[in-house]
């Protein structure tokens, strides 16, 4: 029996590759698709389609038994908030090894081996690291908790796609609007790996993985195997627009010294009381309490509904609270004349020229490797069939049409 | 429900509120709570009809019929949200039912109650632009609707998508200003069983005047142009959804052109959801007729249905891709 003709449930299906991939299971016949969905304000891509939608929430492992109801396959590209990608992924296996789930498809990432993967990491047979990237480190740990029920016999594949592009990306979205608004930048002259992985070619190695033999339990790159670089991948979305936008250079060394010159947490977060003492602010613009109240909004997606109301009251509270900038503020404005400080921010207050890269941008940018898709050819028996160009076109079509361009 | 028809029956002089009713008696008891009033609140409408004279119906698409449908049968004044109905049938139905027993029909279409869909309706009527000539009306964006059942999602009870949920407002103010289509081509992007998140509409309308051609198009994925652009012989007017209580026009005069921004002189103050209600008031009282009837709704229920009959799939060709082909021959 093909795996087409079984119950699947597709995780992350109103994200990116988990919307694609329930289109690609529609196209190709699957008749029993079953979408779980977080929320539904999400879903109006996929509920375009002949699909069942669940309800669920990777963190709440009842919902993940209603959700794995009668079905036999799981294809896992959700995420769950981002400091709960290692529970959601062990929920997710746990529920589905009780279910007697006939396989498992876990989407895992190339960033098992960082955001710039060192040199020697071209193969799956190299050994993993943690790297201090929250993202990348918790898809390496939820790759672990993967590899501990493979060993126990549960039959699970991970896929590990670098950058996957296409329709619906952000990729390109985020990218047209930083080239749209003036800051588009090349890292290095743009010569970094950028190991281009067209959504529709981790598809294919998805729907290969739903019964390819001697499989269970490896790790598997997937990219478009072609040595493709973040100059490249940029270029071609400068080339959509009209009129084309400029695009700076910078080097590493320069966004080194940038970030050398950043006051740390604790010094920024003393240097912003003062200026917030003369402005309008509130807690939220010190460095320090807005790191804590993100890392807190991070988590709250784990929490149960009663403790998240509990939070934001807290935070409208703190919001509220009305601090000695207010009136101290307006007075000092007034006897200095100075305009009134809206926000206060780690950066030295001169702005670059050059728009400087966040880190996580600099570190993707700047990696040398390419990944080998030679196992996955040999043994999932996959071949990327949408080359770098024909997705490009097929991602202008797409921006197009969406009015991006 | 909570978010504009309750805040206006609140602020009205001559509403007096009797019930909240919702599916969660909780949930009701809440709502009564925040705003601190003194009525009834329960999960059953019908004990309620002896005791109403008029009913605000925001259900669910799916049950604005029967509710709709009983509350007349008693006698009960209805407001209804769009749509009338899930289809053309009910929608007629529920016309019929307010003619036989003498009662208030009104539909929801806030919009035509907004000062800047006001003004266009008076520019166009007056034709300060000339004849109309073609338009172009965009209403797109990333869908946030926070519904407590996924009702939305289920053609059953939805109806459909995008173009039953925003394509009726479109579709009641195309008909009001500009009359009938005659002509249409209708695409969305419903892969089967699905809801359209797209939609695109082309019509053509045999005005009295001459033809009118427009281009509709309505997305629950994609942030669009979120405007009316109306072209007319001497000149263009559009209505910017980010500004509802102004149109912008571009008259032509020989090789010089002039644009100004036009602000209605005396609106009346209140939110549209507030006029609406107030008309509907009105109506009950017989000092007014509802700006948008149920015969109103009767006519965009019909145009939906026919071109949901008639439904061509968007092109997408970044979506088409052959079928993997397996080692053994077989296609996944």
């Amino acid at each position: 029996m093909s795996p087409l003709d079984t119950p699947i449930l597709v995780t992350g299906a109103t994200g990116f590759i988990g919307g694609r991939v329930c289109e690609r299971l529609v196209q190709a016949g699957a008749k029993q698709v079953k979408a779980l969905v977080h929320t539904l304000q999400h879903a109006p891509r996929i509920g375009r389609l002949p699909i069942e939608l669940r309800v669920g929430n990777l963190l709440d492992r009842q919902s993940l038994r209603a959700a794995l109801h009668e079905v036999q396959i799981v294809i896992h590209c959700g995420l769950g908030p981002r400091r709960g990608i290692v529970t959601a992924t062990r929920n997710m296996l746990e529920a589905a090894q009780n279910a007697d789930i006939r396989r498992f498809i876990h989407i895992s990432s190339a960033a098992v081996y960082g955001l710039r993967p060192p040199a020697g990491v071209e193969t799956e047979s190299a050994a993993l690291r943690t790297t201090g990237n929250l993202y990348a480190d918790s898809k390496l740990r939820a790759e672990r908790v993967v590899a501990r029920f493979a060993s126990r016999g549960f039959p699970v594949i991970s896929l590990r796609p670098a950058i996957v592009y296409g329709p619906y990306s952000s990729w390109s979205t985020r990218l047209i609007g930083q080239l749209r608004g003036g800051h588009g930048v090349l890292i290095d002259a743009g010569e970094g790996a950028c190991n281009t992985t067209y959504v529709d070619n981790l598809v294919d190695a998805i729907i290969l993985a739903l019964d390819a033999p001697h499989v269970l339990g490896e790790n598997f790159f997937i990219t478009d195997g072609e040595r493709i670089t973040w100059g490249d991948f940029i270029r071609a979305h400068v080339d959509m627009m009209d009129p084309r936008p400029q695009l700076a250079q910078i080097s590493s060394s320069q966004i080194e010294a940038h970030y050398r010159k950043q006051p740390g947490l604790i010094t920024s977060s003393l240097k912003a009381v003062p200026k917030l003492l003369l402005s309008r602010g509130n807690l939220f613009q010190i460095p320090i309490v807005q790191q804590a109240h993100e890392r807190v909004w991070e988590t709250a997606g784990a929490m149960n509904k009663e403790r998240r109301d509990q939070l934001r009251t807290l935070r409208r509270k703190l919001l509220g609270m009305p601090l000695l900038g207010g009136p101290l503020s307006s007075v000092w404005r007034s006897v200095a004349g100075i305009e009134q400080v809206t926000s206060v921010s780690a950066s030295n207050g001169h702005a670059p020229a050059t728009p400087v890269p966040d880190r996580d941008s600099w570190e993707e940018q700047t990696g040398a490797v390419f990944f080998s898709i030679e196992k996955a050819r040999r043994i999932l028996g996959y071949e990327p069939r949408i080359p770098f160009s024909e997705g490009i076109r097929r991602v202008e079509a797409w921006l197009r049409y969406a009015e991006y361009l | 429900m909570r978010g504009q028809h309750l805040p206006a029956a609140v602020l009205h002089p001559d509403v007096e509120l009797a019930a909240l009713v919702d599916a969660e008696t909780s949930r009701a008891e809440k709502l009564r709570a925040a705003y601190g009033l003194n009525c009834k609140t329960t999960n059953d409408y019908r004990q309620l009809l002896t005791e109403v004279d008029a009913v605000v119906n925001a259900l669910p698409n799916h049950l604005h019929f029967p509710v709709n449908l009983a509350a007349m049968q008693a006698g009960v004044h209805v407001l209804s949200e769009k749509p009338l109905a899930v289809n053309a049938t009910e929608a007629k139905t529920c016309c019929d039912m307010a003619e036989q027993n003498g009662v208030t029909l009104a539909v929801g279409m806030s919009r035509r109650f907004q000062a800047g869909h006001q003004l266009m309706e008076l520019l166009l009527a007056r034709e300060e632009l000339g004849k109309v000539r073609e338009y172009d009306w965009e209403s797109g964006s990333a869908w946030s609707w926070k519904a407590s059942s996924g009702f939305y999602f289920s053609r059953e009870q939805a109806g459909g998508g995008v173009f039953i949920d925003i394509g009726v407002h479109v579709l009641d103010c195309l008909f009001h200003w500009i009359g009938p289509v005659t002509r249409f081509e209708y695409q969305d992007d419903n892969w089967g069983s699905g809801i359209e998140a797209n939609a695109i509409l082309h019509t053509l309308h045999d005005a009295p005047h001459g033809e009118v051609r427009g281009r509709v198009r309505l997305s629950r994925t994609f942030t669009l142009k979120n405007r009316l652009l109306v072209t007319c012989e001497q000149g263009t007017a559009s209505l910017d959804e980010d500004s509802p209580e102004e149109v912008a026009i571009h008259k032509r005069n020989g090789r010089q052109g002039l644009s100004m921004t036009l602000h209605p002189e005396a609106a009346p103050k209140g939110s549209a959801f507030y006029l609406q209600l107030d008309n509907f008031v009105q109506s009950v009282r017989g000092h007014a007729t509802p700006l948008v009837s149920g015969r109103d709704a009767l006519a965009v229920a019909e145009f939906v249905e026919g071109c949901y009959a008639s439904a061509k799939r968007i092109p997408e060709p970044w979506s088409e891709i052959p079928q993997l082909e397996t080692a053994t021959g077989g296609s996944r």
